[in-house]
């Protein structure tokens, strides 16, 4: 392939309309909507208050986990443990829950205990200069491996009412959890979009070394990214624990891939330095609408794994297409 | 006919883009053994033509002739075969790999049916390509131990090994030192004897008249003019060029008494820079020259807080400093306007305001979000004063050329408040127009009592801009020679390892 002397502003590549990530969310959106009317026309049922409702609902654990999993790409980095870490918050949570630690304490402490996976994490990363892959693929085992050891592999069961009454419940007819990742995505679309933290994982992401000439504070802003990612790894579980009752420690097997999907079908770049928390929660609710629209229609778990890996390839190819040549 | 059937030849060659035309009647001639310089601002529509030339691109209309014959390429695999080679400003070698193999890379010598590729074979080639232009360059090396220089060759031997009659060079010389570039003049000027024609873009005047036989001169995507280089001024070429006179540059100095920063002893840890001792004043413009490698780079480094210091002192208004990091040199008044804008200076995907504002966001937040409104209107004040062109502060940095990329840095620098400005060779890459405007702004800041260290291979640039020059050799101070009245060739002979130059006189 030639490249374009980086010299000459009139060539061909400089020459497209500069792209703003508002024109990709509009397209993540066709995306969705294209899905939603085709769902409509296939699957009885689809297109009911109560089943968008549960659509949004399923799709508001991978959202919460996508958000974060969004600004740790945008940083140029990756998560892998999200889902392990969730898991260890999960029992640590639900244990202090049977000892009688008061609610609100054990959220607090289970959301805390997921802040310092991210925070391992991301001193790996940014301070003792490890790749994100490699050590979020060691973390991913290591957590992992904790909750086990630390439930005996069992269940921790019986999570009081109390707690579950706060997951379970609905203002104004919308589930909480909706609700709360709602909360979350404002939250993040603020940090992104209006707070220098935000320029700074752009910035981070999209080129390192300009970022540190530019005095960004590099390891700071890659360390917030992963606190924040396990941080959003551990309400996720929180959410999920008051829905089912019981902290399993094998909780959030294979989460981390809905979320880079989701990310990445939003808009993301794996490279870094681009990402969008609107096209994220677009892109966790199509993968929630998919799966909720096949089995409504029956369609056999096999074939659900296999339209989920269609859509994100598909969603990747489209994507590529109406950008043009890099 | 009468007339010898040019080497190539471009026939009203134009080239569409949506909304756009960046080529229009491209015609003109090259011919056998010719060294032909293309020149023009960035986007005259050089690189879109090479880029033809090498297969890459299209014409929407007009035709590309070599030896009479109409070239059709719609690959650029077909170019190499009709004997065009590119070597371009950014060599496209595969670091890990040896000379040889990047030589032989993507038509292999194999044995055995095409199964195995014959390293053997591939060095020995190699070598007797390399042997006719630089005999010490190691075909068995890895690219990477090369210097750029060298690098350089190896595509020169690369383009001998396809046999290739028209070499294409875009701006070969940017990262060469003076000695550097007379041996590139050499290999360019023999393989021109021997037959092959010669395409040289670059925006260095001087080398292009050394080097050239003619030029081409390219404007806004038209050709504007062939001259023989012989009978030409470089004037007529530059007011061809931009399509208006420039304004003669001539020194002004704003330097005042007051001493802005003092180095004493520094040295790094991380680079070869030992011992360096210097004062910058209020107002001053101070040159660093030096060949590459001689720690002029890393000096800037050292004093923006990017490497770590290993010894000496920095005091910045008679205070001592200690930076641990380029944001602690920021906070102290320090900018640095880096040498390789695309990997140092921006962050490409993000607009100019975002790229100007990363060091101020924090002076620009309201309560832990960003004050918009407050920060876009400083953006543009600071964007203003430098002549972003086009004036579109929120369009991503990537789409503006060189120039405006470097205004885009400077005006980050000046929205942070920083009083010591650090360029690292301010100009490379950028096209005359903006080369002048880049030299007048920074006499500005100066004058406006900024105080400036400018690094730069350019000597002219260095003499014209700089009230006073330090030499750099080996990562120590040669030299420090006040610039009235001086001369390149003296620069050079400090500049070179080995010279016995007088003993440093300071101020």
């Amino acid at each position: 392939m030639s490249s374009v002397s980086p010299t000459d502003g009139a060539d061909g590549s400089s020459l497209r309309a500069p792209r703003t990530l508002a024109l990709r969310d509009a397209g993540t959106l066709i995306g969705l909507v294209v899905i939603l009317l085709v769902f409509a026309l296939l699957a009885p049922g689809f297109i009911s208050e109560r089943n968008l409702l549960n659509i949004l609902q399923q799709s508001s654990l991978n959202a919460c986990l996508a958000l974060g999993m969004t600004l740790v790409i945008v940083s140029g980095g990756i998560d892998l443990s999200v889902g392990p870490t969730a898991a260890l918050s999960a029992v640590i949570s639900g244990s202090l829950l049977l000892a009688g630690v008061p609610v609100p304490l054990a959220i607090l402490a289970g959301l805390m205990l997921g802040a310092l996976c991210g925070l391992i994490n991301g001193v790996l990363v940014a301070v003792v200069g490890l790749q994100p892959f490699i050590v979020t693929l060691g973390t991913l085992s290591t957590y992992r491996a904790l909750a086990l050891i630390y439930t005996g592999g069992n269940p921790v069961l019986g999570i009081p009412a109390s707690y579950r009454a706060i997951f379970n419940g609905t203002v104004f007819g919308v589930p909480s959890p909706i609700l709360i990742v709602a909360v979350v995505a404002i939250v993040a679309w603020v940090l992104l979009k209006k707070t220098p933290l935000g320029e700074y994982l752009l910035a981070v992401g999209g080129n390192e070394e300009a970022a540190y000439i530019a005095g960004v504070p590099i390891a700071l802003t890659k360390i917030a990214a992963y606190v924040i990612s396990g941080f959003l790894a551990a309400l996720t579980a929180s959410i999920l624990i008051g829905r089912l009752g019981a902290a399993e420690p094998i909780l959030g097997n294979l989460w981390e891939l809905d979320a880079i999907a989701a990310s990445a079908i939003g808009g993301a770049s794996l490279m870094g330095g681009k990402g969008s928390i609107i096209g994220t929660l677009l892109g966790a609710i199509i993968l929630g609408a998919m799966r909720n629209g096949l089995t409504l229609m029956n369609v056999q778990a096999f074939y659900q794994l296999l339209a989920t890996g269609l859509i994100i390839l598909v969603a990747m190819i489209i994507d590529r297409m109406t950008r043009g040549r890099g | 006919m009468n007339q010898p059937v040019p080497r190539l030849r471009f026939e009203g060659v134009t080239k569409e883009f949506p909304g756009v035309r960046a080529l229009s009647d491209v015609t003109f001639e090259v011919a056998a053994g010719e060294i032909h310089a293309l020149l023009g601002e960035n986007g005259a529509g050089k690189s879109t033509l090479l880029r033809i030339l090498s297969g890459g691109l299209r014409p929407t209309s007009g035709k590309v002739l070599v030896d009479g014959r109409e070239l059709v390429l719609r690959k650029p695999i077909q170019a190499r075969a009709a004997g065009i080679a590119m070597i371009h400003q950014e060599l496209q070698q595969v670091q890990h790999l040896t000379v040889a193999q990047n030589m032989f890379l993507g038509h292999q010598l194999t044995r055995l049916g095409g199964l195995v590729v014959d390293r053997a074979e591939q060095q020995r080639r190699a070598a007797v390509a390399l042997a006719r232009i630089d005999p010490s360059i190691d075909p068995a090396a890895p690219i990477r131990t090369l210097k750029v220089a060298q690098r350089q060759i190896v595509e020169i031997a690369r383009a001998l090994l396809d046999e290739a009659r028209i070499v294409a060079m875009d701006e070969p010389t940017s990262s060469l030192t003076p000695s550097e570039f007379d041996r590139l003049a050499e290999i360019v000027a023999s393989l021109a004897a021997s037959g092959v024609s010669i395409i040289y873009v670059s925006h260095k005047m001087d080398e292009v008249f050394r080097i050239g036989h003619r030029a081409t001169i390219m404007r806004d995507g038209a050709v504007v003019g062939s001259r023989s280089l012989a009978g030409v001024d470089q004037k007529e070429i530059v007011s061809l060029m931009v399509g208006r006179e420039l304004s003669q540059e001539t020194h002004r100095s704003f330097v005042t008494d007051e001493v802005k920063l003092e180095a004493v002893g520094l040295s790094s840890a991380v680079s070869r820079v030992r011992d360096v001792s210097f004062r910058l004043h209020k107002g001053e413009v101070l040159g660093i020259a030096g060949l590459v490698g001689s720690g002029r780079s890393e000096l800037l480094r050292l004093i923006a807080g990017a490497d770590r210091r290993s010894a000496g002192t920095l005091t910045i208004d008679g205070k001592p400093v200690a930076f641990r990091n380029p944001r602690e040199a920021i906070a102290a008044g320090v900018g640095l306007c880096p040498e390789e804008r695309k990997r140092e200076g921006i962050i490409p995907l993000r607009s100019v305001t975002s790229n100007l504002s990363l060091p101020s966001l924090r002076r620009h937040s309201v309560g832990g979000l960003i004050a918009r409104r407050q920060l876009d209107k400083a953006a543009e004040r600071h964007l203003k004063g430098v002549n972003l062109r086009p004036f579109l502060p929120d369009r991503p940095i990537r789409l503006f050329s060189g120039g405006n990329q470097q205004k885009g840095i400077i005006a980050r620098w000046l929205a942070a408040s920083s009083q010591i400005l650090l360029f690292d060779e301010p100009t490379r890459g950028i096209d005359v127009g903006a080369k002048s405007e880049i030299h007048a702004l920074i006499e500005r800041l100066a004058s406006e009592g900024h105080s400036i260290i400018v690094v730069s291979s350019e000597l002219p640039e260095v003499i014209r801009l700089s009230d006073r020059v330090l030499v750099m050799r080996e990562g120590e101070l040669a030299a420090e020679l006040p610039s009235e009245g001086l001369t390149e060739q003296r620069i050079v002979a400090h500049a070179i390892p080995g010279y016995a130059g007088q003993s440093i006189s300071h101020s």
